[in-house]
C-alpha cells in the first residue's frame, strides 16, 4: 500500500467508526454523558473547597463565664460549628455515633478556677477516627482553640505581672510553625480531589469505550468485514476505528481541564501547554491499554470485566490519596502500569508547583511508552479478529 | 368450580412457581460465567485487593529536608528531635534555599523546614522564633504528618525553653507560665487513624451493591438476548405472576449474597483487623435491607438494559460518584442539598453510612434509625417498580403470544384455501 493510499483507507475506516459511534446512544453516554456528568458533580459537589460549619458537640462541665467565652470563640470558626452542648459526656458520644457531630470538646468541672490557680486543668478533645477528613479538620480548629485557651489564661495572669504580649508570646509558645501549602495554600480539596479524579473517570471510560468497540466487532462478527477494510493491517485498522475516539476524548479531556483550570481557576503554575499535553498523552496512552485488554481477553465480556477492575483500582493504586510510597513494595512497582499514575506525577510537577519540565519529561515518555503497548498483542487480536468464533 | 379458581390451589401453584423460578435462576446464575465474575470473584478479591492497597494504614517516616542556616546547637536539637519521630524522617540537612528546593524538585523529599538564621538569637532575645515549613500538596497525608510533628517538636522544646529560662518561685506558678492548660487528642473509633480503617469499610458496601447493578443487569440484558421476543421473562408456564417472579429471583439473589456478605463482612475485616465493635445481630439486621433495596433497584434497572455487556458501561463510573456522595469521605453537612436528593435514591448512601457507623463506631440500630428506615423505603419502592416493569414484560409475552397464534392461524388458514 502507499502512503496516499493508507491515509485514504484510515479516512474510509474513520468515517465508517463515526458512523458506528452515532448509531447506538451508549457511546454517547460512556464517551461524553458520563464524563461531562462526572465534571458538573464533582466540582459542584466541592464548589466551596473546604466543608465549613462541621458539626461539634461542647461537654462543659465547668459552665462559667471563662467555659462559655471559649465555645462561643470555637463556634466563630469557619470550619466548626458547635450544634450541642451537653453536661455529659456519653450522650455527646452517643451524638457522635448518630454521625451528627465529629468532634466532642470536654471542658471539666472547675476548669476556670484550676486554671488560675495554677492547678493545670486538662482539656480534651476527641474526634472521629471513622470519618477520617472531617475528623482532621476538626482536628485542627479543637487544637486551635487549646492553645487560644492557654494564651487567654496566660494573657490574664501574665499581663497582671506587667508583661507585654509580645514577650509572653515568646513565653507561652517560644518557637512557631508557619506552614507553607505550596501550589494549594488553602488546602483546597476541590483542587486536591478533582486534580485526579476526573482524569480518572476519563481513563476509565476510555478502556470500557475502546474495549467495548472492538469487543462489538468480534461479538456481531463484523470483524473480518472491517480488517478487510484496512487491507488486512491491524495497524491500519486500529488507526482509523481509534481516530475518531481519539479525537472525541482529547476534546473531552480539553473540556475538563477548561472546567478546573479556566472556569474554575485551580493552580496551574505550568501554564496551558504542559497540562494540555499530557491529558492528550493519557488518552492514547489509555486507548492502548484498552487494545491491550481485548487483545489479552478477547471477548467482550471479559474484556469489559477486566476493563473496569483496572479502570477502579486506578483511583486507589494512583496515590493522590493514600502515598505510593507508604504501600506495599510490588504495589510501588505495579503502579507505573497505570497511565493515571503518570499523569498525576505531571499533574503535581507541572500545575500544581510548576517545576522545570526536566524533572517531568521521564514522566512524558513513560505515557508514550505504552503505545508499545498494541504491537505487544498484535498477533494475539488479530488471530482473534479472523478466526475466533465468538462464544457468548 | 374449577379446580384451577380455588384459592388454596392458586397459593400452593403460587409457591411451586415461586420456588422453581428461584431454582432456575440460580442454575442461570452459575451457568453464566459473566454474572459469576461479579457475583463471587469482584466480591472476593476486591475486598482483598484493597485491603493490601491500604494495608499499612498510615504514613510512616515521610522524607524531609531541612535548610538549616541557624546552625547552632538549638536548631540541631529541633533537627534530631523531629527526625527522632515514627512519622518524619529527616533525609538531609542542608544550608541554601536552593539546595533544599532542588530536593523538593526531584522528589528526594516531599517537605522543606527552614531555620531561619535569627532562630537561636530570638530565643536567647525572649522573643517569637518562627521556623518556616514547606510541604508539598501532592500528598495530604505527608503534610498532616509534617505538620503534627513540627508543632508538636516546638510545643515541647518551647516548654523546656520557657521553664530553663524564667524560673517561677514554685511549681504552679512554673505551670501556669509553661503551660495554664494542658490538652489532650483522642481519637474515638479508628484511633489510629489508619486509612484503611476508615475507607475500607464504605467499599465493601459499595462492592456489595455494584456487583449486585452489574450482575442483575448482566443476566437481564442476556434473558433479553436470548429469549423469546427479547423479553426479560421466559415463556414458560411456571413464570405466569409477576408475584412469584419477583420474588423467586431476588430470593436467589438473596441467598447468593447472604454468602457473599459472610465473606465480605465477617472475614475479610479479620483477616486485616480492620475495627470491628458493632454487634454482628445489628449488622445482619442492618444489612438485610440494604441488599433487598440493592437487589429490587438492580432488577428495576435490568429492565431497561438490552445487551449483556452495556450495563458495565453505564454502571462501573457511578461507583467514584457514589462514594463521594455518601459523605463517608466528603462530610454530609458540606453536600449540597441536590445531591443529597440524589444520594437518596441509593442505596449505598444510607448503607455506608450506617454500616461505618454500627461496625466501626459501635452504633446500635437505634441511632442508625433514619438510615434503617430510608433502606426500608428504598426496598419497598423498589420492590413496586421491580413488579411494575416484570408485569409489564409479562403482559407483553401474552400479547406477543396471541398475536403469534393469531398469524400462525391465519397462516394456515390461507395455506389450506
Amino acid at each position: 500500500m502507499k502512503d496516499g493510499n493508507v491515509i485514504k483507507t484510515i479516512g474510509c475506516l474513520a468515517w465508517r467508526e463515526m458512523k458506528r459511534l452515532t448509531a447506538i446512544p451508549i457511546y454517547f453516554f460512556a464517551m461524553v454523558g458520563a464524563p461531562v456528568f462526572s465534571l458538573v458533580f464533582f466540582l459542584s459537589l466541592m464548589y466551596h473547597g473546604l466543608p465549613t460549619d462541621l458539626p461539634v458537640a461542647v461537654v462543659d462541665l465547668d459552665n462559667t463565664a471563662t467555659s462559655r467565652m471559649l465555645i462561643r470563640q470555637l463556634d466563630a470558626f469557619e470550619q466548626t460549628k458547635v450544634v450541642c452542648v451537653s453536661p455529659s459526656f456519653s450522650e455527646a458520644r452517643q451524638e457522635m455515633q448518630k454521625g451528627k457531630v465529629y468532634g466532642i470538646l470536654y471542658i471539666p468541672d472547675g476548669f476556670s478556677v484550676k486554671a488560675t490557680t495554677g492547678k493545670q486543668p486538662k482539656v480534651s478533645y476527641y474526634t472521629n477516627g471513622a470519618y477520617l477528613i472531617a475528623g482532621s479538620l476538626m482536628f485542627r480548629d479543637l487544637k486551635t482553640i487549646s492553645v487560644l485557651a492557654n494564651a487567654s489564661v496566660g494573657l490574664q495572669t501574665g499581663t497582671a505581672k506587667g508583661i507585654t504580649e509580645e514577650q509572653l508570646m515568646g513565653q507561652l509558645q517560644p518557637i512557631e510553625v508557619e506552614t507553607h501549602a505550596i501550589g494549594n495554600p488553602w488546602l483546597n480539596y476541590s483542587v486536591y480531589l478533582n486534580n485526579t479524579i476526573l482524569p480518572g473517570i476519563l481513563q476509565l471510560v476510555i478502556f470500557l469505550v475502546t474495549v467495548f468497540s472492538i469487543g462489538s466487532e468480534l461479538k456481531n462478527g463484523t470483524s473480518r468485514v472491517w480488517l478487510s477494510e484496512a487491507g488486512g493491517s491491524l495497524t491500519v485498522g486500529l488507526l482509523g476505528k481509534l481516530l475518531p475516539q481519539t479525537i472525541i476524548f482529547t476534546l473531552v479531556g480539553f473540556l475538563f481541564a477548561a472546567g478546573m483550570y479556566g472556569y474554575n481557576a485551580f493552580p496551574l503554575n505550568s501554564g496551558w501547554g504542559p497540562m494540555l499535553w499530557a491529558i492528550f498523552l493519557l488518552v492514547v496512552a489509555s486507548q492502548a491499554v484498552g487494545v491491550f485488554m481485548i487483545g489479552t481477553l478477547p471477548t467482550l465480556r471479559l474484556g469489559l470485566s477486566f476493563a473496569s477492575l483496572f479502570g477502579m483500582i486506578s483511583f486507589s493504586i494512583v496515590g493522590f490519596s493514600f502515598p505510593v510510597q507508604a504501600m506495599h513494595p510490588t504495589l510501588q512497582a505495579l503502579t507505573n502500569l497505570f497511565p493515571l499514575r503518570h499523569y498525576f506525577l505531571i499533574y503535581v510537577d507541572q500545575a500544581l508547583n510548576g517545576r522545570d519540565i526536566f524533572f517531568t519529561w521521564g514522566e512524558y515518555l513513560w505515557l508514550a511508552a505504552f503505545l508499545v503497548l498494541p504491537f505487544l498483542i498484535g498477533k494475539n487480536l488479530k488471530d482473534a479478529l479472523l478466526y475466533f468464533k465468538y462464544i457468548p | 368450580m374449577i379446580q384451577e379458581h380455588r384459592l388454596h390451589y392458586i397459593i400452593r401453584n403460587g409457591f411451586l412457581d415461586l420456588f422453581y423460578v428461584w431454582k432456575d435462576e440460580l442454575k442461570r446464575v452459575f451457568k453464566d460465567e459473566g454474572v459469576l465474575i461479579f457475583f463471587f470473584l469482584v466480591p472476593f478479591a476486591y475486598p482483598l485487593l484493597y485491603s493490601f492497597i491500604y494495608n499499612q494504614e498510615t504514613t510512616r517516616e515521610a522524607k524531609m529536608v531541612v535548610v538549616d542556616q541557624s546552625e547552632t546547637r538549638l536548631s540541631r536539637e529541633f533537627i534530631r528531635r523531629m527526625n527522632g519521630t515514627a512519622d518524619v524522617q529527616v533525609v538531609q540537612v542542608v544550608r541554601s534555599m536552593e539546595e533544599g528546593k532542588r530536593m523538593v524538585d526531584e522528589k528526594e523529599a516531599y517537605g522543606l523546614l527552614l531555620i531561619p538564621s535569627e532562630f537561636s538569637k530570638d530565643l536567647h532575645g525572649g522573643k517569637q522564633a518562627t521556623v518556616s515549613l514547606y510541604c508539598d500538596m501532592s500528598a495530604l497525608l505527608f503534610y498532616k504528618a509534617f505538620l503534627a510533628t513540627a508543632t508538636d517538636v516546638s510545643l515541647e522544646m518551647g516548654a523546656e525553653w520557657t521553664a530553663r529560662n524564667h524560673p517561677q518561685p514554685t511549681g504552679q506558678m512554673q505551670a501556669i507560665a509553661v503551660e495554664p492548660i494542658p490538652s489532650e487528642h483522642i481519637t474515638l473509633f479508628n484511633s489510629q487513624n489508619g486509612f484503611a480503617s476508615f475507607l475500607v469499610p464504605a467499599i465493601l458496601i459499595l462492592v456489595i451493591q455494584q456487583t449486585l447493578l452489574l450482575g442483575i443487569s448482566m443476566a437481564g440484558g442476556t434473558a433479553r438476548e436470548k429469549n423469546r421476543f427479547h423479553s426479560l421473562v421466559p415463556m414458560v408456564c411456571h413464570f405466569h405472576g409477576t408475584l412469584r417472579v419477583v420474588l423467586g429471583k431476588s430470593f436467589a439473589y438473596l441467598l447468593l449474597y447472604l454468602v457473599v456478605c459472610l465473606w465480605v463482612f465477617a472475614i475479610v475485616p479479620q483477616i486485616f483487623s480492620f475495627p470491628q465493635v458493632g454487634s454482628p445481630l445489628a449488622v445482619l439486621l442492618f444489612l438485610l435491607p440494604f441488599l433487598l433495596a440493592s437487589i429490587f433497584l438492580a432488577m428495576t434497572l435490568s429492565g431497561f438494559m438490552t445487551q449483556r455487556e452495556t450495563p458495565m458501561l453505564v454502571i462501573v463510573f457511578t461507583s467514584v460518584l457514589l462514594l463521594f456522595i455518601s459523605g463517608i469521605s466528603w462530610p454530609k453537612e458540606a453536600i449540597p442539598s441536590f445531591w443529597k436528593a440524589v444520594g437518596y435514591l441509593f442505596p449505598s448512601t444510607p448503607g455506608i453510612q450506617g454500616y461505618v457507623r454500627i461496625n466501626t463506631c459501635g452504633a446500635t440500630l437505634n441511632e442508625v434509625a433514619p438510615e434503617y428506615r430510608l433502606l426500608w423505603v428504598q426496598t419497598g419502592f423498589y420492590f413496586i417498580t421491580t413488579c411494575m416493569i416484570y408485569r409489564k414484560q409479562l403482559i407483553r409475552n401474552k400479547q406477543r403470544l396471541t398475536a403469534c397464534c393469531r398469524a400462525l392461524r391465519l397462516h394456515r388458514a390461507a395455506k389450506q384455501a
